[in-house]
């Protein structure tokens, strides 16, 4: 607005121009990597323009033979389990929040949000010793359980803001009726919060699903390395075609990207909601 | 210890402790204490101790021997210092960039749903994608980046394997990625800004340079500072990024102090030095995010607004 006012369309049109090539820049340049040949990558012979004849290349590494699909179907089962455990967790713990008055919620609220400063790096020298112990390294639920202590907090501030806007009434009206909390919670709530708890099951799905520090760290054995394990290992190794490896790079991104722009709001709200207001 | 609902009427108050809560929130509790504050404190304890990768438990305890060879060697110290030289860098650049995104924007614009989907999708690329394209564009031999530098003239830059140049190619990466999240926060408080405060500038004919300083940006200053601070924190922690573009290199030239302790680890396998290392990095934003809430407490008292 203050542009519309004082500077002109033009000017402002320009300027966007620019940072939009910015911004694009690199997801082009991986578009274009993933369908020039290898030859011509290597020769300093990349063409500016892609060559769309090539689009359909990309998806071969799908059918490819290489472990990539197995990859994938990892991801999705860490990232599908990270996302049930936490929304199960935090739906519980947001209704505790947004509807009780109890001695501890502001140590609690605040435990939950320091869990957000904690350098994953100093944890996981502990973690990973806890889970030779327990037997879960090179487990995939053993990535579920750790990607949902940190998927989780996110998830309570998202949904507890979210019930706080729920009137009292409704309840009120089901408690007269015999209701007991977790019906009302289940019956009443979970319909009304629904954009809400969509969002944060996209923000912790992709927790899940993009996480690469406890996944590279506590996976050892290749056939159950997630995308982003596998997607790294591509890095200093020469053997695998850099065109594959970039086709893999965008599949892997396609969904992650899409939610991400289709939800952006929910995740800003989200992952501010905890520092914002608590 | 009453405890009741926010808004139930004085019949239903019950003066005796409610269980419902303390179990609908203790899940979670007990979950985060054993996956987050056990290990926590299991790595305090591991820093006052000799532990080795290879046989965590057989470490014996040395005192404060850990704190003193860190902050001792010139190694950890430089760490510390590249850390904070990465934190502002990019905290900086993201604000910045951010902000001046939103700014342009912000308003009637051709094509804005489309450039703002652009601008976005940066944060929507997962870190290992986008650290593969980074050194794909950085490569010394076929990156574009040098086609582009020996266009400029600068010669061929080794953007990873020159020292002069490994932390500026960290941060652009980090700010390609992180810029497009200050950008979306920004954008809302932009748009929280009463249109009533524009119209009474244009009225006194500011420019626009005028407006954005005594009119947006104390409408969206609280804003920034919270996203400074989180930008802060997580620039603290940040690993993913550095640890796949140039796993702390060129000679050290980007080891932060969490590239220092994974490698302190993982690669040496020092637990117990490791972890006190980790411990220096946590207290070190733990004292930004105190300095932050006393400067916050103080804008606000000075600002006159309850917060």
């Amino acid at each position: 607005m203050i542009g519309r006012r004082n500077l002109s369309i033009g000017v402002r049109s320009l300027l966007a121009l620019v940072l939009v090539i910015l911004a694009g820049f690199p997801v082009f340049w991986m578009i274009n990597t993933a369908m020039t040949p290898v030859g011509d990558l290597y020769s300093n012979n990349q063409r500016i323009i892609p060559d769309f004849s090539r689009t359909l290349n990309i998806f071969q590494v799908l059918v490819s033979d290489s472990p990539f699909l197995r990859w994938l179907g990892n991801s999705a089962l860490v990232a599908g389990g990270t996302t049930l455990l936490s929304l199960l967790l935090a739906c519980l713990a947001a209704y505790a929040l947004s509807r009780y008055k109890f001695v501890g919620k502001g140590l609690m609220t605040f435990g939950f949000f320091a869990t957000q400063m904690l350098p994953e790096a100093l944890l996981i020298v502990p973690l990973y010793s806890m889970f030779m112990t327990l037997g879960l390294l090179n487990e995939l639920y053993g990535l579920v359980l750790v990607n949902t202590a940190f998927a989780m907090p996110v998830a309570v501030f998202l949904l507890k803001s979210a019930m706080d806007t729920v009137p009292y009434e409704i309840e009120e009206s089901a408690r007269v009726d015999g209701c007991n909390a977790l019906t009302i919670l289940q019956v009443m709530f979970i319909p009304l919060i629904a954009p809400s708890l969509a969002a944060a099951a996209v923000i912790t799905f992709f927790d899940g699903w993009n996480e690469y520090l406890f996944a590279t760290t506590f996976i050892h054995d290749t056939a159950n390395w997630v995308a982003s394990t596998g997607l790294a290992s591509f890095i200093g190794e020469f053997t695998t075609p850099l065109d594959m490896v970039f086709s893999g790079a965008i599949v892997f991104t396609i969904p992650a990207a899409i939610f991400f722009l289709l939800m952006q709001r929910k995740i800003v709200a989200g992952l501010t909601a905890g520092s914002v207001k608590g | 210890m009453v405890s009741v609902m926010p808004q139930a009427r004085p019949a239903r108050t019950k003066k005796r402790v409610r269980s419902a809560p303390y179990i609908f929130i203790g899940l979670a509790v007990l979950y985060l204490l054993f996956f987050t504050a056990f290990p926590l404190l299991t790595g305090v304890n591991l820093s006052f101790t000799n532990s080795k990768l290879l046989n965590p438990s057989a470490g014996s305890y040395v005192g404060f021997d850990n704190y003193t060879a860190l902050i001792t060697s010139g190694a950890f110290m430089k760490s510390v210092y590249t850390t904070l030289i990465y934190t502002v860098a990019t905290v900086i650049g993201c604000l910045v960039l951010g902000t001046a995104s939103a700014l342009v924007i912000n308003g009637f614009l051709p094509g804005r749903a489309i450039a703002r989907t652009i601008m976005v999708l940066p944060w929507a690329v997962p870190t290992v994608a986008l650290a593969l394209v980074f050194r794909w564009i950085y490569n010394d031999t076929n990156g574009i980046a040098g086609d582009v530098t020996q266009g400029l003239g600068l010669g061929q830059v080794g953007w990873l394997i020159d020292p002069n140049y490994g932390m500026l190619a960290v941060v652009i990466a980090t700010v390609w990625k992180l810029a497009p999240f200050v950008m979306l926060i920004v954008l809302a408080a932009l748009q929280s800004v009463p249109e009533e405060l524009y119209e009474a500038t244009r009225v006194d004919g500011a420019d626009a340079f005028t407006t954005f300083k005594q009119i947006v940006l104390p409408q969206i200053a609280p804003t920034m500072r919270v996203v400074a601070l989180l930008m802060t924190i997580w620039s603290f922690r940040r690993f993913e990024i550095i640890w796949l573009l140039t796993g702390g290199g060129p000679v050290d030239a980007t080891t932060t102090i969490v590239i220092n302790v994974y490698r302190q680890a993982f690669n040496n396998g020092n637990l117990g030095l490791a972890a006190a290392a980790g411990v220096l990095g946590l207290l070190l934003s733990l004292i930004v995010t105190v300095v932050y809430f006393f400067v916050e407490q103080r804008a606000t008292k000075a600002n006159g607004i309850e917060s």
